[in-house]
């Protein structure tokens, strides 16, 4: 018995000495992440696990501050318009790549025509689709030139991640990757972890945490329980509920914003009342305390974050007055009648709750609501379906860009996968805007589509979701709008 | 000999074939993957140049011949969420499972048969009660929060194991123990009626009385006669290991193994790795089928292969 106890104090000891010499100093830093990438070509997919590490080995040619405002990066300036189509790109001189290779003028020519090219195929080319080609003029200075004019250009260079020319045609370059980064990459374990270290010869301001490993676990109990035994220092996409249990937690407004898209061609959701109606019965910040413990900012009448370009700060919510509500579904006619709400479950943060929570409000405003929840699948085909528009979907948009081109082409703009209505005028505001370089002109276009939509009430704004991330004790990191994990700006207490 | 393994051969292709072109059919029935894979807000041109890229276009009836053309050469082609061999993938992960599922079926079989026994030789004893009881509770508990009830105590309360990943042996520990807890639970519960029917038997009766060692009883003759059922559940333990619970347990311990990886392929429409993997379970399923009727010749040498 006391050979037992002993050996189960030893095992308890190891344990502290194990963990807590983890502790002791900062040499390396283990991130868990949801997902594990998929490759490590930085180009090719879509990939939310793929994006979180090569965020720190390659370095883009614009970058935002944590506040999400576009700053140059490998560019020396801010691009310049030298024609309506033609943007004007100065590299910043004597940046090479982990492997030497220099980090000029042909390196960005070559990654943008590498992305670009159909045969490529890539998932981001959603991004990139309005570039034409790109020609370099000089060592480190380049032309972009865009099918017509762009003004997005600019967002879109901050997503572009660039490659050496030569390495990148390795047939082994997905799984070693090579760029300009602060982080180079050491070893991927399949199914394990990614070990990358710190960029000794960064052209930018050092980084201060030596070595990352990223681990990934889809389950986020199982990520919580590693947080929570000391094994992790920073976790991605903590649940609301859970940051009372952990060390220290980060909370930044994301770029995410379930909506409910309403029909304003047909159906009970034709009448501007009826929409109108929709909004005012939603307690909006009900949801967000009550779904997402605070974690969530009500929506203020648009698809858009106070960070994105197009904001309109004078459009607020739709106040919550449910009496006001009802006294218009009355007017409209529309009392007892039914609405067809469509959603999904599992797919976003607490989905499914949002949709039933504002059915339940809409029931009190005096409709029957037909909730029909959908396989992610089958409710895709509901939310593209360009031939019958159900009355209201529930969608969550998620806009990387910050700009408003993205959210209002998909879901605002006539004839948009995700739209439900057909009205030109906002169609040819968002048309304008699309191809106006002037940024004041541009601004003020985006001002009125905003406005437009908040007064015919196309949708029921609901949340700007916050991204939460869980912490270790010792690490020190303020958080980004964009949700870029960059190690650089992460350091040890 | 040689007839049976020729008929259990056909029969096993059969049976995969089958499988196969169920989940062939299905995929393309209930999803889009281009759908899932690009942005929600990307335009309907550009879905379907990805969808041309990736031969999801062309007619259904041609995508089968090909399909089944590559199968003959077990090439199902490249998966769509990783872009390599889907074949690759399930080879790299096919191993992770088959050690965790040896892991803890084996720890299953360890602790039951001996348990088991125990329990049965004084029926309604105390040691009985304990383990009924204990077998009771194991299968009621579902094995997701069983792990996770395993990650809170060992590994975040007591640290004294990691919550998840793999690497080392202290790493496999506890997905192993809730993938084999519930065989456990049931193997227990068998070997304990089997052995009670066999030790009730005359021929053990006989022996006792001719003197012989209780030991040599118990574990030779009984055994063996209780072995059957008993293997029988094993074997279909295992199967349900492979192909059902390594979903739940590789999911909560991060283990990267078959089932995390068939969860994952599903979520993302993946049908060229969903196909692979599907076919790979069946065919696990047949070559355990296969080995087992083997087995029971091997305990009962009067059963005849047919």
């Amino acid at each position: 018995m006391n050979k037992w106890r002993g050996l189960f104090l030893a095992a308890v000891w190891l344990g502290i000495f194990l963990t807590g010499s983890a502790w002791a100093a900062c040499e390396k830093v283990t991130i868990a992440l949801g997902s594990e990438p998929t490759t490590l070509d930085p180009q090719i997919r879509e990939d939310g696990g793929e994006r979180a590490v090569n965020d720190n080995i390659y370095d883009t040619v614009l970058t935002r501050t944590p506040e999400g405002n576009l700053i140059p990066h490998l560019a020396a300036q801010m691009p310049e318009l030298v024609s309506p189509d033609t943007w004007e790109v100065t590299l910043r001189p004597g940046i090479f790549f982990h492997n030497g290779e220099p980090m000029d003028a042909d390196a960005v020519v070559y990654s943008i025509h590498r992305v670009i090219d159909p045969d490529f195929n890539s998932e981001q080319i959603s991004f990139f689709s309005t570039i034409k080609e790109a020609r370099a003029t000089g060592e480190l200075t380049l032309h972009v030139i865009t099918n017509g004019p762009d003004p997005i250009l600019p967002s879109r260079l901050y997503w572009l991640k660039v490659v050496p020319p030569v390495h990148s045609k390795d047939p082994k370059f997905a799984e070693k990757p090579v760029g300009t980064g602060p982080y180079r990459f050491v070893t991927w374990q399949r199914g394990q972890y990614i070990d990358l270290e710190r960029n000794e010869d960064y052209w930018g301001t050092a980084p201060r945490i030596p070595s990352v490993r990223y681990r990934f676990i889809e389950e986020p109990g199982t990520r919580l329980a590693g947080l929570m035994a000391g094994e992790f220092d920073l976790i991605t996409n903590l649940l609301p509920e859970f940051t009372s249990h952990v060390p220290r937690s980060v909370n930044v407004l994301g770029l995410e914003h379930p909506i409910i898209i309403l029909n304003a061609d047909s159906g009970i959701t034709k009448d501007l009342q009826v929409r109108k109606a929709l909004n005012y019965a939603v307690n909006k910040m009900a949801l967000a305390n009550g779904l997402f413990e605070g974690y969530a900012q009500v929506a203020q009448g648009q698809l858009l974050s106070p960070s994105f370009f197009g904001y309109n700060d004078e459009v607020k919510a739709y106040p919550y007055d449910p009496d006001r509500a009802k006294k218009m579904i009355e007017e409209a006619g529309a009392k007892g009648q039914t609405i067809e709400l469509i959603g999904t479950s599992g797919r976003w943060l607490k989905d499914r709750d949002m949709v039933e929570a504002v059915a339940g409000y809409w029931e009190q405003a005096g409709l029957k609501v037909d909730v029909r929840i959908f396989e992610f699948n089958e409710y895709l085909n509901r939310l593209f379906d360009r031939k019958t528009r159900a009355d209201a979907i529930f969608v969550v948009s998620s806009n990387e860009l910050l700009d408003a081109d993205k959210s209002f082409s998909a879901y605002y703009k006539a004839g948009g996968v995700g739209a439900s209505n057909t009205d030109q005028t906002l169609a040819s505001l968002i048309d304008a805007a699309r191809s106006e370089t002037d940024e004041q002109k541009r601004q003020r276009l985006y001002h009125q589509a905003v406005q437009r939509a908040y007064d015919q009430a196309y949708f029921v704004w609901l949340l700007n979701i916050e991204d939460i991330y869980g912490m270790s004790q010792r690490l020190e990191w303020p958080g980004r709008v964009d949700a870029r994990l960059l190690i650089q700006e992460m350091a040890c207490r | 000999m040689g007839r049976f393994i020729y008929r259990r051969l056909v029969h096993g292709l059969v049976v995969i074939l089958g499988v196969t072109v169920i989940v062939f059919v299905v995929t393309r029935m209930v999803g889009d993957p281009v759908q899932v894979m690009l942005p929600l807000e990307s335009t309907p041109e550009q879905r379907a140049a990805f969808e041309q890229k990736l031969g999801l276009d062309r007619p259904i009836p041609i995508q089968f011949v090909e399909f089944m053309g590559n199968l003959v050469r077990l090439d199902f082609g490249e998966s769509l969420w990783q872009k390599r061999p889907a074949m690759d993938i399930v080879f790299e992960k096919l191993p992770m499972t088959i050690l965790l599922t040896a892991v803890g079926i084996g720890f299953a079989c360890v602790m039951a048969i001996p348990l088991g026994i125990i329990a049965a030789l004084r029926p309604g004893g105390v040691v009985d009660r304990v383990t009924v009881f204990g077998s009771l509770l194991g299968l009621s508990v579902p094995q997701f929060w069983l792990g996770l009830l395993f990650i809170v105590v060992f590994a975040v309360q007591f640290k004294i194991l990691p919550t998840s990943g793999t690497g080392t042996p202290a790493h496999i520990l506890l997905p192993a123990l809730t993938m084999g807890l519930p065989t456990l639970a049931r193997l227990v519960m068998l070997v304990r009626s089997s052995m009670i029917d066999e030790l009730n038997r005359q021929y053990v009766k006989t022996s006792f009385a001719k003197g012989l060692p209780f030991v040599r009883v118990v574990g030779l003759h009984a055994l063996r006669n209780a072995g059957l059922p008993i293997m029988t559940l094993v074997g279909w333990e295992v199967i349900r290991s492979l192909a059902g619970y390594s979903v739940v347990v590789e999911t909560v311990f991060a283990w990267p193994g078959i089932g995390l990886t068939a969860i994952q392929a599903i979520e993302r429409e993946d049908l060229i790795l969903i196909q692979a993997i599907v076919f790979t379970a069946a065919v696990c399923v047949v070559l355990i089928n296969i080995a087992m009727d083997f087995l029971y010749k091997l305990i009962d040498p009067r059963l005849k292969l047919a």
